[in-house]
């Protein structure tokens, strides 16, 4: 009786141990295995456009897509806008994508 | 290069400033392809982030000092933002379909009843040094930590495939994870292999990292291994076979992941390619892991340089060193060789005769004899780098 009630405290105490041991964010409940992402917020520069482009290009990824490219003139930022909408189905309006390349390539590119 | 401020050679350096960030926080607008934060995602350790959601992280290049790269250590990169957050073994399972005698539905107790095999091999992203190409490109701005050396273990494709009975006239085999766009517009990520690569014993379906369960992040609970080959393949949180008798018409077959059709899979810098095949094999590279570029070493001190050198399935039969900007060149010393889809270490013992800056330069070639071009060789999507590198040693 007394080696079962011990083995049961161990055995909890091992699990407890276990759950612990998966680091911030990670959950192994059993043969469930739960992440929870850190909630990080990309803000962009402060501009005409700004609001638009937030808007619109963190429906399908973070913005830090836009803020980690490297310096890319007007066209070649207006082709991407292109392809978000094209392939990958953005639901932008064309006057909305004139607003949004006109935004990043100031803000985030070489000038208009 | 275009930064304000910043030159390519000065890229490099920038990096050493990494700050850390803390879980929840807020990433500043100004944020270059020079600059990386560290941040740590679940079951990771801190690794460089290049974009949050989907996450996109590498590995700082410190962890390669190792043979094998630790789980927590190796980089993330997923494509569509609705990735797997939580998975239950219990229902969880992988479905093989299409094109077969009798589809089957295999659970995670299933699946490990085939015979297990494992293997260390490289897993490279298609874009790894993506940062480092001339004119630059869009895509994400990778350093060099989109790469690492695994341990695997798994159960090959070939006999899941056969217990299901592939039935004649397939001719490709397709691959699915339970990622998701955000919106059902956006092309799901679907992969695929001709049916006699998909067939070769080497390729796994692996429910094992370094002896234990895939982090969520690196596609638990099993993902496609297919080494040699650069990891769009290796299909994260697989949850879908599907046997087909037409080739596939995924975009990320189709329009993405491909290169020129040229035995260099390179074009005139900032010039589009007429025909474009999928990109597949590895090219062959070779690094310089410690000391990093741009260090100060003391003068007078002996030091041992050392890297990592793979090649897409083929081993390293020598890697040369050079410490004068690739005027004279000799070779390393390579570490132990644990099979062809490993990356092997090398060593170089060096006593520098004078203080001054050195130009370190380091060049691999494999067993069919593939090497390392010295200038970088360009195609529109940033893939396959391998050009030699250039990295500065002060002596002082
Ligand atoms: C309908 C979904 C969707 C929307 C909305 C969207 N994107 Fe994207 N974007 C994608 C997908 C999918 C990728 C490819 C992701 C990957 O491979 O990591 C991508 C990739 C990118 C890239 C990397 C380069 C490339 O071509 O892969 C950039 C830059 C980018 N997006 C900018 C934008 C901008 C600017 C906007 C706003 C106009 C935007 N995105 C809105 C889906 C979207």
């Amino acid at each position: 009786m007394k080696t079962t009630i011990l083995l049961c405290i161990m055995i909890s105490l091992v699990y407890t141990s276990m759950i612990m041991a998966g680091d911030q964010g990670f959950v192994r409940d059993g043969t469930k295995r739960s992440i929870t992402l850190p909630a990080l917020v990309v803000s962009l520069k402060e501009g005409a456009g700004m609001d638009t482009t937030s808007r619109y290009c963190r429906i399908c990824h973070s913005l830090d897509y836009i803020t980690t490219q490297q310096k890319f003139p007007k066209a070649k930022w207006q082709a991407v806008v292109t392809k978000m909408v094209k392939t990958y189905g953005a639901p932008i309006s064309e006057e909305n994508a004139k607003i949004i390349a006109d935004y990043i390539s100031t803000y985030y590119g070489i000038g208009g | 290069m275009e930064f304000k401020g910043v030159s390519r050679r000065n890229f490099i350096k920038t990096l050493g400033i990494t700050t850390a960030l803390a879980a929840t926080g807020t990433i500043p607008p100004v944020l270059y392809a020079s600059e990386r934060r560290l941040v740590t995602y679940p079951e990771k350790t801190e690794l460089l982030l290049l974009t949050s959601s989907p996450p996109q992280l590498e590995t700082p290049l410190k962890y390669f000092r190792e043979l094998i790269t630790p789980n927590e250590a190796l980089f993330v990169r997923w494509h569509l933002s609705n990735i797997p957050t939580s998975v239950d073994l219990d229902t969880w399972r992988l479905v093989i379909h299409g094109n077969v005698e009798k589809p089957i539905s295999l659970s995670f107790d299933d699946l490990k009843k085939f015979e297990k095999i494992s293997y260390t091999a490289v897993i490279q992203c298609a874009g790894n040094g993506r940062s480092f190409f001339e004119p630059p490109l869009f895509g994400g701005q990778w350093l060099n930590g989109a790469m690492g050396n695994v341990t695997w273990g798994g159960v090959r494709l070939k006999d899941v495939l056969k217990s299901a009975g592939i039935k004649t006239g397939s001719i490709e085999v397709v691959f699915k994870g339970l990622d998701k766009a955000a919106l059902s517009a956006t092309p799901g990520f679907l992969k695929s292999l001709q049916l006699d690569k998909a067939l070769e014993d080497d390729i796994i379906i692996a429910y094992e990292m370094n002896g234990q369960e895939l982090p969520m992040l690196n596609g638990f609970p099993v993902r496609l291994v297919v080494p040699g080959w650069y990891a769009t393949y290796w299909v994260k949180s697989l949850s879908d076979i599907e046997v087909t008798v037409k080739s596939s018409e995924s975009f990320w077959m189709k329009t993405a992941y491909r290169i020129p059709d040229d035995p260099c899979g390179c074009v005139e810098p900032g010039t589009a390619p007429k025909k474009t095949v999928p990109i597949t094999r590895m090219t062959t590279r070779s690094l310089l892991i410690n000391p990093e570029d741009g260090s100060r070493i003391k003068f007078g001190q002996p030091i041992e340089l050392m890297g990592v050198a793979f090649s897409g399935g083929y081993s390293i039969k020598e890697v040369l060193v050079s410490v004068d900007g690739g005027m004279d060149w000799r070779p390393a010393r390579l570490g132990i060789d644990i099979g062809r889809y490993s990356w092997i270490q090398w060593f170089y013992p060096w006593q520098p005769t004078k203080p001054g800056t050195y130009q370190v330069m380091v060049r691999a070639t494999n067993s069919i004899g593939e090497s390392q071009p010295l200038d970088g060789l360009w195609n529109p999507s940033g893939y396959l780098l391998n050009k030699i590198e250039r990295h500065n040693l002060i002596v002082t």
